[in-house]
C-alpha cells in the first residue's frame, strides 16, 4: 500500500505535466480549426462544438493508433489467423518499435544529464551512428559473412560513430568550456550535412532514387521477436531494455557512475574530492553518444532498413523531454519512452486520419519539459502539493559563467 | 571595425587579474604564455599562407565591381590567388609579430579582423579558381545576411549582460518569422497597403517574441527553471508550433503565406556614389535599423544609468541588489527588449529574403548569432564585426553554389556551423562574459 502510494506520488507530477501539455495542445488544435471557427458568427455552438470534437477525434485517433482495438485483438487471437493477428496487434508493436530508439536516446540523455551535461545532440549522434552502421553493412554486403556477424559489426560501428560524435562536445566542454548546448546543436546540423554528403555517392545511394536515401539493406536484419507479416518489432527492443539495466547498474553501482553523478551534482566538489570533472564530462558524453548511436544502428539495420537524412524525426528532442519526465532514472526512461512511443505512433495516425499535423507533438513535448522543470507551475495550476524528487540533481546544472 | 575596445573595459586579462589580486602572478604568467602561443599561431598561419601563395600565382582571381546601381558600368580588379595569399600571409605575420612583441598587453581582438578578412577573401578566390565573381553582390549580400545575426546578437548581449542566458534566440526568431508572415499576409489582403502591412507584421512579430522573452524571464526568475532548459523549451516549442501552423494553416491556405516583402531602399544622394553606393547605400532598411541599433545599444549599455545597472545585474547581482538596483526588474526589461529585437530579426527572413514562411527557416541562425555575440566579446560593435564574417561566408557560399564550384554544397553548408563551434570553443581566444549569466537571483 505504501509502495503504491509512493509510486502514485512519484507519478503525479509527471502525469499532471503530460495532461496539462495535452490540454494546451488541444487548445492549439481548436484555435487553428478555421473550418469550424469560420462559422462562429452564424452558429457559435456548432462552431465551438465542432472544433472541440476535433480535439477528441484527434486524440482518439492517437490512442487508437498507438494501442489498437482490444476487441479486435481478442477476436484475432481466437481465430488464430496470422494475418488478422498481425493487423490487430500492429499498432501496439509499432508503439514498441517507436519506443526502441527513444529508450536508447533517452538513456543517452539521462546519463549525460546525470553528469551535468545537457546533451541535445541526440539527433546528430543517432544519425551518425546509423551512418556508421550503414557503411559497414553495405561494405560487407558481398563479403559472404553470415548476416548475424555483419549485424554485430554494424552495431559496433554505430556505437563507435555515435561515441565519437558525443566525445567532441564533451572534450570541448572539458577543455575550453564551450557550452554543450550550442556545440551539440551545431553538430546536429553538421551531422545532417555529413549524412547528405555520404548519400551522394553510388556506394550508399539507392540506385535510381532521386531522394537521398541509401540502399535497403535486405541482406542483414535484426532478428524479429515474433515472426508475423508486417510486424517490425525485433530484438533491438530487448537490447534497449538490457541497456537500461546496464545504465542503471553503471550509474548507481559502480565507482565510475558515482564519479559521473558527483560531477553532475557539483563539479567543484568532485574536483576537490580528487575526481576528474573533465574526464567525467568526456566519458559521459561518449557513453551518451554511444547509446544514441546504437539506437540509430538498430533503427537503420532493423526497423527502418535504410538510411535517410530524416531518419531521426526529432527523437533527440523527445528524448530530452522523456528523460526529464523520468527523473533521469533508467527505469523511468523505459516507461516514459513507451508513453512517447505511443504518442509518436498515435500522432502519426492522428495526422493521417484527422489531418492534425504530427508536429503538434513537439509543441506538447516542449510544454512537458516546461512543466516538469517548473514543478511550481504545475502545483499552482492544479493546486496540489507535491514534493519535487529529491534524488535528482537540479535537472541540468547551471552553466558555468561566461561560456554562453 | 577598428576598435572593439569599449569604454566599459573589455581588457580580458586586465579584468580577470585585478579581480583576484592573490592570483596575480599566476594569471600574468598564464596570460603571457597564451599571448606567446597566440603569436606563434598567427605566425604559423602567415607561413602557411606564404606556402599556399607560392603555388597559386598562376591562378587568376578577378573581382568585378559595379559603379552604379543603374547602368552597366563596371570594373574589374584582376589579381591572382597567389597575391591574395601573399597579402594574407603578410597580415597574419604582422599581427603575429605585434603579438609577440607586445606580449600580454596586446589588444589582439580587433586585429583578428585584419588576419581573418584577407584569408577569407583568398579562400574565396581559390574556390572561384579563375571564375570572375561579382564582388559588389557578394559584399551587399554579406551586409544583408549579417543583419539577422547582428540583431540576434544584440538580443543576446542585452539578456546576457543582465545575467540571463538566452539560448532561446533561435526559437524566438522562428516564431517572429511565422507571426510576421501570417499577420502581414492578412493585413495586406485587407488593406492592400504594403507599408502599413509590413509595419504591422513586424510589430506583431516583435510583440509575440517579446512575450516569449518575458516567458523565458518568468520561468527563469519566478520558477528558477534552469535558463538553459527554459530556452530549450522555447526552442522546441517554437519549432513544433510553427511547423504545426505551417502544415495546418499556411500550407493549405496560401493566402496566409503571401506576406508583403521589404525591398532594397535607395538612400538619397549616397546611393549614387560610385562603387560604394551599390554596396553600402542601397540595402534593405533592416540593415540600417540594425546599424542604428548597434550604435544606440552601445550608448545605452556603456553610457547610461540603465546600462550601468544592466551590467551590474549581470556581473554581481548581489552587490547590485544591495545598492538598491531592482535586479529582477532589470532582467525582465532586458529580456523583453531582447525578445522584441528577436522578433525583428525573425521577420527579416521571410519578409526580406524568402518571401514566405518555410518550416525551420531560421536553421540555427539564433545559435550562430550567439556565436557572433561571444566572438564580439559581448559588445555590440564587436558582435557586428563577427556577424559580418558569418555574413560574408554565407554570401560567398551562395555565389559559389550558383557558380557550381567543385566543392560539395554539403561541405559549404556546414561551414557556418563548424565556425560557430570553433568560436564557442574559444579556439580563437577565450573571452570573459558577464560573470553571473545563468545564475538565478534571489531578491532579499
Amino acid at each position: 500500500m505504501n509502495l503504491l502510494r509512493s509510486l502514485a506520488r512519484r507519478a503525479l507530477l509527471p502525469g499532471l505535466s503530460v495532461l496539462s501539455a495535452l490540454i494546451l495542445g488541444g487548445v492549439g488544435i481548436i484555435i487553428t480549426d478555421f473550418d469550424h471557427l469560420s462559422q462562429l458568427g452564424s452558429d457559435p455552438l456548432v462552431a465551438i462544438g465542432g472544433a472541440v470534437s476535433g480535439v477528441f477525434n484527434g486524440y482518439g485517433a492517437m490512442i487508437a493508433g498507438a494501442f489498437g482495438d482490444p476487441s479486435r485483438i481478442a477476436t484475432a487471437l481466437q481465430t488464430g489467423n496470422e494475418r488478422d493477428i498481425a493487423t490487430a496487434i500492429r499498432p501496439l508493436t509499432e508503439t514498441l518499435v517507436a519506443a526502441m530508439p527513444l529508450i536508447f536516446v533517452g538513456l543517452a540523455v539521462a546519463i549525460s544529464f546525470r553528469a551535468g551535461m545537457f546533451n541535445i545532440g541526440g539527433d546528430g549522434q543517432l544519425i551518425l551512428g546509423a551512418l556508421g552502421a550503414t557503411i559497414v553493412a553495405i561494405a560487407l554486403q558481398t563479403s559472404g559473412l553470415p548476416s548475424l556477424v555483419i549485424l554485430v559489426l554494424a552495431i559496433a560501428a554505430s556505437v563507435v560513430a555515435g561515441a565519437l560524435w558525443g566525445f567532441i562536445p564533451g572534450f570541448l566542454k572539458a577543455r575550453t568550456g564551450a557550452h554543450e548546448v550550442i556545440t551539440t546543436i551545431m553538430l546536429n546540423y553538421v551531422a545532417a550535412q555529413i549524412v547528405l554528403f555520404a548519400l551522394i555517392g553510388p556506394f550508399l545511394r539507392q540506385a535510381g532514387s532521386s531522394q537521398p536515401i541509401s540502399k535497403s539493406m535486405t541482406w542483414v536484419d535484426v532478428p524479429p521477436i515474433v515472426t508475423l507479416p508486417a510486424i517490425r518489432l525485433d530484438w533491438g527492443f530487448v537490447v534497449a531494455l538490457v541497456m537500461a539495466g546496464v545504465v542503471s547498474w553503471l550509474l548507481f553501482k559502480t565507482t565510475k557512475g558515482f564519479e559521473l553523478r558527483a560531477a553532475g551534482f557539483s563539479p567543484t566538489a568532485a574536483r576537490y574530492a580528487g575526481m576528474s570533472a573533465g574526464g567525467s564530462m568526456m566519458l559521459a558524453m561518449s557513453l551518451s553518444g554511444a547509446l544514441a548511436g546504437m539506437g540509430g544502428g538498430f533503427m537503420v539495420i532493423g526497423t527502418v532498413g535504410q538510411l535517410s537524412n530524416d531518419l531521426s524525426g526529432g527523437i533527440g528532442f523527445n528524448a530530452i523531454a522523456l528523460a526529464l519526465l523520468a527523473g533521469l532514472r533508467p527505469s523511468g526512461v523505459v516507461l516514459a519512452a513507451l508513453l512517447f512511443g505511443a504518442l509518436t505512433t498515435g500522432g502519426k495516425e492522428m495526422g493521417i486520419q484527422t489531418g492534425i499535423p504530427f508536429d503538434l507533438l513537439f509543441f506538447i513535448i516542449a510544454l512537458v519539459i516546461m512543466f516538469v522543470a517548473a514543478p511550481g507551475l504545475i502545483r499552482s495550476i492544479w493546486r496540489v502539493r507535491v514534493k519535487p524528487a529529491a534524488d535528482v540533481p537540479s535537472m541540468a546544472p547551471s552553466a558555468p559563467a561566461g561560456t554562453v | 571595425m577598428t576598435t572593439t575596445a569599449a569604454p566599459g573595459g573589455e581588457g580580458v586579462s586586465a579584468t580577470t587579474t585585478s579581480a583576484r589580486p592573490h592570483h596575480e602572478g599566476l594569471a600574468a604568467r598564464r596570460a603571457l604564455r597564451n599571448a606567446r602561443i597566440r603569436g606563434a599561431v598567427f605566425l604559423a598561419i602567415g607561413v602557411y599562407a606564404f606556402y599556399l601563395a607560392s603555388s597559386a600565382f598562376s591562378t587568376p582571381a578577378s573581382f568585378l565591381f559595379r559603379f552604379f546601381n543603374t547602368g552597366q558600368e563596371r570594373f574589374e580588379i584582376a589579381t591572382s590567388v597567389g597575391l591574395l595569399w601573399l597579402v594574407s600571409g603578410l597580415a597574419s605575420a604582422l599581427v603575429g609579430g605585434l603579438q609577440l612583441w607586445r606580449g600580454a598587453a596586446f589588444r589582439w581582438r580587433p586585429w583578428l579582423f585584419v588576419v581573418i578578412a584577407p584569408i577569407v577573401v583568398a579562400v574565396f578566390g581559390a574556390l572561384l579558381d579563375g571564375t570572375t565573381a561579382n564582388f559588389t553582390n557578394v559584399l551587399r549580400g554579406s551586409l544583408e545576411l549579417a543583419t539577422p545575426l547582428t540583431l540576434g546578437a544584440m538580443a543576446g548581449i542585452l539578456s546576457e549582460r543582465s545575467g540571463m542566458l538566452n539560448i532561446a534566440l533561435n526559437g524566438k526568431m522562428l516564431v517572429g518569422a511565422c507571426v510576421s508572415v501570417i499577420v502581414g499576409s492578412v493585413v495586406l489582403r485587407f488593406t492592400g497597403n504594403v507599408i502599413v502591412s509590413t509595419t504591422i507584421a513586424i510589430a506583431a512579430a516583435m510583440a509575440v517574441s517579446g512575450v516569449l522573452g518575458l516567458l523565458l524571464a518568468w520561468l527563469g526568475i519566478r520558477y528558477k527553471v534552469d535558463q538553459i532548459i527554459a530556452g530549450t523549451v522555447i526552442n522546441i516549442g517554437a519549432l513544433g508550433i510553427t511547423n504545426f501552423l505551417f502544415l495546418r494553416v499556411l500550407g493549405r491556405n496560401p493566402e496566409f503565406n503571401t506576406p508583403p516583402t521589404v525591398a532594397a531602399m535607395q538612400l538619397p544622394i549616397l546611393s549614387d556614389l560610385p562603387v560604394v553606393g551599390p554596396i553600402l547605400f542601397s540595402l534593405r532598411p533592416y540593415v540600417y535599423i540594425a546599424l542604428v541599433m548597434m550604435v544606440v545599444l552601445t550608448y545605452f549599455i556603456y553610457r547610461t544609468r540603465w546600462g550601468l545597472r544592466l551590467r551590474a545585474s549581470g556581473e554581481k547581482p548581489a552587490a547590485a541588489g544591495t545598492v538598491g538596483i531592482n535586479v529582477i526588474r532589470i532582467r525582465y526589461q532586458a529580456l523583453l527588449l531582447a525578445g522584441l529585437i528577436c522578433g525583428l530579426a525573425g521577420s527579416y527572413l521571410p519578409l526580406a529574403t524568402a518571401g514566405s514562411f518555410q518550416m525551420d527557416m531560421v536553421a540555427g541562425k539564433g545559435f550562430i548569432a550567439l556565436a557572433a555575440m561571444i566572438f564580439g566579446a559581448w559588445h555590440p560593435i564587436g558582435a557586428f564585426g563577427a556577424a559580418l564574417v558569418f555574413g560574408f561566408a554565407d554570401s560567398a557560399q551562395a555565389l559559389l553554389s550558383v557558380l557550381g564550384v567543385a566543392v560539395p554544397p554539403q561541405l559549404l553548408n556546414s561551414v557556418p556551423y563548424v565556425i560557430t563551434i570553433v568560436v564557442v570553443a574559444g579556439v580563437v581566444g577565450r573571452v570573459r562574459g558577464p560573470a553571473s549569466a545563468g545564475q538565478p537571483y534571489e531578491q532579499g
